[in-house]
């Protein structure tokens, strides 16, 4: 068997997810035949689920499937980050700090950014953003960061 | 039907379509769509999840309008970049790269460009008659179900997506069950359980289409494209004599007819649409040519038939959605989030409730086409220059505006934290080749069957059999296990012989 086959992660993931959902779901209601409870679609999707996977794992035994590529860590970390900050950041800090944080992040994502040419495209997204959204669209987020706006 | 009631029909929608606001938001959808088109790794799909938040604030006239817009101009946009850069700016111009690029190196771009326009144009106009002849009949047909056949119908839709989707169908399998759980979650609307929350209150009402949308396609595609250097090589920025020769319209009429017969036809099939017809096409006019050996080297029979044939099936696409409401591919699931945005129920019942957007949205590809030539042709230019954007700088305007997008939905920066995983997970899944397509079908279809399995089941008091003892129910669910058997017969055969193989 080959762990990192693409079949046999996949098959694992999907009876990770099937067998988490059975767990989860164990107590929602079934109901009757007549009036179907709130537990018996997901409990029939978990065991599809389930099967699938098993029938993936039995794939990877007896063929062979693609291995795991290795994955884009720096571009995966970079954008996860650029959209933690955004969602932990505009409301408190507003939209251009809230961009300049999340666009410098997605800019640190890969290794080809030009810095000379990043820092005048952002302060057009910087420009346009505001002009668009808060002006255009008249969205309710602070443009500058809460305190300053305040004092 | 009689041609009395089409031309009514036409009527109605042209007087929608043609109101100045109606043109603007078709104009901006095939702007659009013509620039997404254009620049390569920023599909439709993406764009539109990116926009369903915008188009809350029109109406549901205009909102369709424009979203269908994208689709079609992508379409369009597409065929530029496959043509001049070697790459397909849109999955379904693959096969367009390969006489279409060698064209441009012969010099000959512009009639390349020219019919690909022209013969995209030539297919929505067909096509667009196509949907007006079609819906009719089958929203007449779709009022007779009852909810059986719809449960059945749903079953058939989703055996289609796993069907046509690339790659392995066990993985389209396990996708569609697992869209369909992730649909289920959030608060069960029959008996006010909540499912799969984790206490989250934001999951309450179940996760969003639109946050589930943008991060499985927008932002798991940032993170692909991002690994990826990209290499263009422009032939030429500028692009000289448009008109293609009188011998090169001689070539291409046969082919042109012959794609927007297919790609129509493939373009209804639930699964099918754009991508499918486009190879089809390609595929038959190589069978059907006296020399075949020529394609690849610049023949524009090989433009001409996939351009003509993705433009009909992205139009035609629309025929299951609007009258069945069903959706057939991803971006029909768009369409259908853009619907439920300005609580529209797809279905039957949007002809008869709603005959103006109907109507006025079928009409207005025909402008949207219209639009597309002049965009297309006299203004290549632009468009060209367009991809001298190098895709780093993209990548940070996508993603703010995926952010910008799921935060005004609610106005809640949780629905951000959505995407985020979201992302991470459609990252996961192309990774293991999963398609996400299926996934998005099952997410849409879970809680609607859900629905009709207990309008059914009540009506038939509880009896199972009901399903098959209805016969339009019956038709579906064989149609179904007819396909399935179709798929998984070989898939059986061949993985038989690898175990006899390794047994030896």
């Amino acid at each position: 068997m080959r762990i990192r086959s693409q079949d046999f992660a996949t098959g694992l993931l999907f009876l990770a997810v099937g067998v988490a959902a059975l767990w989860i779901g164990a107590d929602y209601p079934m109901g009757t035949p007549q009036r179907p409870g709130t537990g018996v679609l997901p409990r029939i999707l978990a065991w599809c689920l389930i099967g699938t996977g098993l029938l993936l794992w039995l794939k990877a035994v007896v063929s062979d499937s693609p291995r795991l590529t290795s994955w884009a860590w720096r571009p995966a970390i970079m954008i996860t980050l650029a959209t933690v900050a955004f969602a932990l950041l505009i409301d408190r800090l507003g939209l251009i700090a809230t961009m300049t944080v999340s666009m410098t992040l997605v800019a640190l994502g890969t290794a080809e950014t030009r810095w000379r040419e990043y820092v005048p495209f952002a302060l057009i997204m910087i420009a346009v953003g505001v002009g668009l959204f808060i002006y255009g669209l008249g969205m309710p987020i602070p443009i500058l960061p809460r305190d300053v706006l305040w004092k | 039907m009689e041609v009395g009631t089409l031309f009514s029909n036409l009527a109605l929608g042209l007087s929608v379509a043609i109101t100045l606001q109606n043109l603007l938001w078709c104009l901006a959808g095939a702007v659009i769509g013509t620039a997404i088109g254009v620049l390569p790794g920023v599909g439709p799909v993406a764009t539109m999840a990116l926009l369903l938040p915008v188009t809350y604030l029109l109406p549901a006239e205009g909102a369709l309008i424009m979203l269908a817009g994208i689709y079609y101009g992508a379409q369009y946009g597409g065929s530029t970049t496959a043509i001049l850069v070697n790459l397909p700016g849109e999955s379904s111009s693959v096969v367009t790269t390969l006489d279409g690029y060698q064209m441009a190196r012969q010099g000959r771009a512009g009639p390349a460009l020219a019919i690909a326009a022209l013969g995209s144009f030539f297919a929505g106009c067909v096509a667009t008659i196509a949907i007006a002849i079609a819906a009719p009949p089958l929203t007449r047909l779709a009022q007779q179900f009852t909810p059986p056949d719809y449960f059945s119908l749903m079953v058939l839709g989703l055996v289609f997506a796993i069907v046509m989707a690339r790659g392995s169908v066990l993985k389209a399998f396990g996708m569609v069950f697992l869209g369909m759980l992730l649909g289920l979650a959030g608060t069960d609307v029959n008996t006010g359980n909540t499912r799969f929350t984790f206490g989250i209150g934001d999951l309450f009402d179940g996760i969003g289409f639109v946050p589930l949308a943008m991060g499985v396609f927008g932002i798991a595609e940032i993170i692909a494209n991002l690994t990826n250097p990209e290499r263009r090589d422009l032939v030429s920025a500028k692009v000289s004599g448009l008109l293609p020769t009188k011998d090169d319209l001689k070539r291409a009429i046969a082919p042109v007819l012959r794609g927007t017969f297919l790609g129509g036809l493939l373009g209804i099939l639930p699964g099918g649409g754009a991508i499918l017809a486009s190879f089809s096409a390609y595929t038959i006019e190589k069978k059907l040519s006296r020399t075949p050996e020529k394609f690849g080297t610049g023949m524009i029979e090989g433009v001409a038939a996939p351009e003509s044939a993705n433009n009909a099936a992205a139009q035609t696409s629309f025929i299951p959605m609007l009258t069945l409401g069903i959706p057939s591919n991803a971006v029909m699931a768009m369409m259908i989030g853009g619907m439920m945005i300005h609580g529209i129920i797809p279905g039957p019942q949007v002809m008869e409730q709603r005959p103006g957007l109907f109507w006025g949205m079928i009409v207005s590809m025909w402008f949207g086409n219209l639009m597309l030539v002049v965009l297309n042709l006299p203004l290549i230019g632009i468009w060209v220059r367009l991809l001298l954007v190098p895709y780093r700088l993209l990548a940070i305007a996508i993603l703010f505006f995926c952010c910008i997008g799921v935060y005004s939905l609610n106005n809640s920066a949780n629905e951000v934290l959505i995407i985020t995983v979201f992302g991470l997970v459609g990252y996961l899944f192309m990774k293991l080749d999963c398609e996400p397509a299926p996934l998005l079908l099952g997410f849409l279809l879970g809680p609607m069957m859900e629905v009709y399995m207990r309008r059914a089941m009540l009506l038939s008091r509880g009896d199972p059999w009901v399903f098959v003892q209805r016969p339009l129910s019956l038709t579906f669910l064989i149609l179904a296990g007819l396909l399935l058997l179709f798929v998984i017969v070989p898939n059986v055969r061949r993985a038989r012989e690898t175990v006899f193989q390794e047994a030896n």
